[in-house]
């Protein structure tokens, strides 16, 4: 019995000795091995004609295992931000170690010799790589220059485009604020809107645009009707009498009707919903039949004071006070 | 759209609607039917008169047929809109130098809806004045002219 020894091949301890690579198993592994390795090698050798080379991708780090050496080798060749695809592979088999390991491991395990060529690269070949390695280079630089020109251009007619249509916006406005317009357009209408008008008619911009713009401003101004001062007559800031609280002649039409009206029942009916609402509210203690005496409204008015109800309505209360004391005294001199 | 909603011609008219509108805010609008932003305040006020139907009931009033009301609530611009909640008048401060009616229009539908559900909410719990829920950008500036200064 031969002593044991360890086929890496086949991953496995065989006691035959030299009898081990001719084998079957052997010869399976083996070929099994080869055809992995092919592709790889045949796609570097398309690429030593026409390099390729591609902006960097971690996809690039990939290693290949060289069945003849026994290490692992990178791929691809990459350097800073580009990778030439195959180009590691095709340096690691052009050198003169991996031809030499190329040898040895087709005499240990006997392979067929037509099969050894196609695994080695020779140094022509390399050179001739390298040539197509540059020109690649070139043309991937080429490339990007003009990538990067196309973003520009475009960016350029994007710019363009915003520009006119914030000229376009702004020259027929009658309102000479420029700033103004364009922070209250876009803080109101939606773009879309403007957009859609200026870009169908942009020579022709309606009064549309201007009013909404001056809306806050001057206000598509209101119409004045003139001051309203009647001098001698109050009104609500003086705290004159409303004019629906004085006392008219009222025209009560004789409509002689034993008992509830059909409109008495409709309001008895609404009487019943007012029970619901809450009994704090303004009016709830509105006594709608007994008839108002002037002085009964306690709408002071004093829209000018800043401060609570209560000190208007105190102050009205001094002041009607004084003036009932007043008119008191006109009218009755104390006869003392 | 000013035929959409009802309209008061007479002092006596306006007088009968303040005194009978019960447990609703009252909202008088006093202007001109013709005026432009009159007109834009109606059609709020007309499309949103069936939504608060249950709040409010709303009247136009123009102001050439009822100077005595001119007269009474100083209304030198119009539109003016005034709010009554069972016969008093009620106040809204509205970041404007007047509370006590709105001057303008309203910028959109749900502004006026908000105020007059405010206006309803604070009758409700007693108060004469209140708060107005409007942006104070969409509250139209006019100058208070004052007499003689």
């Amino acid at each position: 019995m031969a002593p044991a020894e360890r086929c890496p091949l086949c991953r496995q301890t065989f006691f035959c000795g030299r009898g081990h690579v001719y084998s079957r198993k052997h010869r399976r592994q083996l070929k099994e091995a080869l055809e992995r390795l092919l592709p790889q090698v045949e796609a570097a050798r398309k690429a030593i004609r026409a390099a390729q080379v591609e902006r960097y991708v971690p996809e690039h780090e990939r290693r290949c295992w060289c069945l003849c050496c026994g290490c692992e080798v990178r791929k691809h060749l990459s350097h800073g931000n580009l990778t030439v695809l195959h180009g590691g592979l095709l340096e690691h088999l052009a050198s003169p170690e991996h031809k030499k390991a190329t040898n040895r491991f087709w005499w240990e395990n006997k392979a067929e010799f037509q099969m050894k060529e196609k695994f080695l690269i020779s140094p022509q070949d390399y050179a001739r790589f390298k040539k197509s390695m540059v020109k690649g280079l070139d043309s991937y630089e080429e490339k990007e220059d003009e990538v990067i020109k196309e973003m520009a251009a475009q960016i350029r007619e994007v710019e363009h485009s915003r520009q006119e249509l914030v000229r376009s916006v702004l020259e027929p406005q009658a309102v000479p604020d420029p700033e103004e317009g364009s922070s209250a357009l876009g803080s109101w209408k939606g773009t879309n809107s403007q957009a859609a008008s200026t870009s169908q008619q942009p020579s022709y911009l309606d009064l549309q645009p201007a009013p909404e713009l001056d809306w806050m401003e001057t206000g598509q101004p209101l119409t004045f009707i003139g001051h309203q001062d009647a001098p001698g007559v109050g009104n609500i800031h003086s705290g004159a009498i409303p004019p629906w609280m004085v006392q008219e002649e009222e025209h009560s039409s004789g409509n002689q009707q034993i008992g509830p009206s059909h409109e008495e029942f409709l309001k008895e009916k609404e009487k019943q919903k007012l029970k619901k609402l809450p009994p704090d509210r303004v009016g709830a203690n509105f006594d709608h039949d007994s008839s108002t005496s002037v002085g009964w409204l306690p709408s002071f008015g004093r829209v000018w004071n800043n401060g609570r109800r209560w000190q208007s309505r105190h102050q009205f209360k001094t002041e009607a006070a004084a003036r009932n004391k007043q008119s008191h005294k006109e009218k009755k001199p104390k006869v003392s | 759209m000013s035929f959409l909603l009802p309209k008061l011609t007479s002092k006596k008219e306006v007088d009968h609607a303040i005194k009978s509108t019960a447990e609703k805010v009252l909202v008088l609008r006093f202007g001109r039917d013709e005026d432009p932003v009159c007109l834009q305040l109606d059609d709020i006020l007309s499309k949103t008169s069936s939504d608060l139907s249950k709040m409010s009931a709303i009247y136009l009033v123009d102001v050439d047929r009822t100077p005595v009301y001119t007269q009474y609530f100083d209304i030198s611009y119009i539109p003016s809109t005034v709010f009554f909640f069972n016969g008093q008048h009620m106040k809204v401060d509205y970041g404007s130098p007047d509370h006590t009616k709105f001057v303008g229009s309203f910028k959109t539908k749900q502004d006026f809806i908000d105020l007059v559900e405010v206006i309803y909410r604070g009758a409700m719990r007693g108060k004469l004045i209140v708060q107005s829920p409007i942006d104070p950008k969409n509250i139209p500036k006019y100058d208070l002219l004052y007499q003689d200064i």
